[in-house]
């Protein structure tokens, strides 16, 4: 496993390394910075499809800073990421049908009795 | 079970055979990722399954409802239409009726980030070997995951007793707050969704909570230490941004949307 710790100096017995966090800030800056555009976009920009995509692309980037920073995949193997993504892409292809699928039959009950 | 030659020490006398390393002869992490690790991957890969059919189910009901076209100031709860979610959510604790569109759920947010941010800096420290400071993280974990529990038991309390105002029924008659067989806010399913997202959500804060208290009071009594390792606090940390991700999920499919 790649660890962001890398220490320089062989540590002497009992002795404890220096904490390496700078990068744990960053990314929850990082986090922080990108849930203020959305509310951003939630109180200057009418609701809309454009709007939605926006709020959707803005959550799977946080989504990759979580999963790839914190949860230590982008540091894993090709073959443990691969195992991870290809999973959840088919997903996104679920919720994309079903979403479908809802306005359509939402379409049919509505214009029922017309 | 009885010991294998292979087990022995590299120390033992060289007449015995030498370890076997092939790829089936035992010993080899997938992946270089330890066993731990690898099954709670797949475990958090099945419970996004779970999730997802949630949301999924979510959009799907919600597609399947008409759409409120008018102003959003004009609008008002029915069950005719999918209700616009900073109308229904925006409620502050201590502040009364004042309107605060998305303000508490934001707060919330942002505790759940902030406790994923603790969590991995007590895996960080326990990647040193650092056992107070891992100690103090995970307390500082507990603490933000706690909040977060809390505040959502208010979010509940606030939607199930509703607005002061309510919506004037079918009947005449006017209906505060939601249960899961009718609400103020919208359609039925509109609250029932509400109550099995976020609640299911909820029970994995609450057991990752368990779990971390767990952790710590292992880690106070030195078990990792003599482990020789603290990747106990690396899997419920895996377990612990997973709970955080759905909730970044959560957050954008049923508030901002």
């Amino acid at each position: 496993m790649a660890s962001h710790a890398t220490t320089e100096h062989t540590l002497a017995p009992g002795e404890i390394a220096k904490p390496n966090t700078g990068w744990i800030w960053k990314t929850f800056f990082v986090l922080v910075g990108i849930t203020a555009v959305e509310f951003v976009f939630v109180f200057l920009m009418h609701p809309s499809t454009l709007r939605n995509s926006i709020f959707i692309v803005l959550t799977i980037l946080k989504a990759f800073f979580i999963v790839g920073e914190f949860m230590h995949l982008k540091h894993e193997t090709k073959g443990l990421i691969w195992t991870i993504l290809i999973p959840m892409s088919l997903l996104v292809w679920l919720l994309v049908a079903l979403v479908t699928e809802g306005s359509f039959i939402g379409e049919v009950l509505q214009n029922m009795f017309k | 079970m009885a010991q294998s030659t292979t087990l022995q020490s590299p120390t033992a006398p060289a007449t015995h055979d030498a370890p076997r390393t092939g790829t089936w002869d035992g010993g080899n992490e997938p992946f270089k990722a330890s066993y731990g690790k690898l099954m709670m991957w797949f475990f958090l890969l099945s419970d996004a399954f779970t999730f997802a059919a949630f949301l999924t189910t979510y959009g799907m009901i919600r597609h399947k409802h008409e759409v409120f076209t008018g102003e959003a100031k004009d609008f008002v709860f029915s069950t005719r239409w999918w209700p616009i979610p900073d109308h229904v959510f925006n409620a502050f604790p201590g502040m009364g009726e004042a309107n605060v569109p998305l303000g508490f759920v934001a707060l919330m947010t942002m505790i759940l980030i902030l406790s994923s941010v603790t969590m991995v800096l007590a895996v960080e420290a326990g990647q040193r070997m650092d056992k107070a400071d891992v100690q103090k993280w995970l307390l500082w974990t507990i603490l933000f995951g706690s909040t977060f529990l809390l505040s959502q038991a208010w979010e509940w309390s606030h939607f199930i007793h509703g607005h002061t105002e309510g919506t004037v029924m079918a009947d005449g008659t006017v209906f505060h707050g939601a249960n899961l067989a009718m609400n103020q806010y919208g359609p039925v399913l509109f609250a029932d969704l509400f109550f099995f997202i976020t609640g299911f959500h909820g029970t994995h804060v609450f057991s990752g909570v368990c779990l971390l208290v767990w952790c710590f009071i292992a880690t106070t009594n030195g078990t990792f230490e003599k482990r020789g390792h603290y990747e106990m606090i690396e899997k419920i940390g895996l377990y612990w941004h997973f709970v955080d991700l759905v909730w970044v999920f959560v957050f954008t499919f049923f508030y901002l949307v």
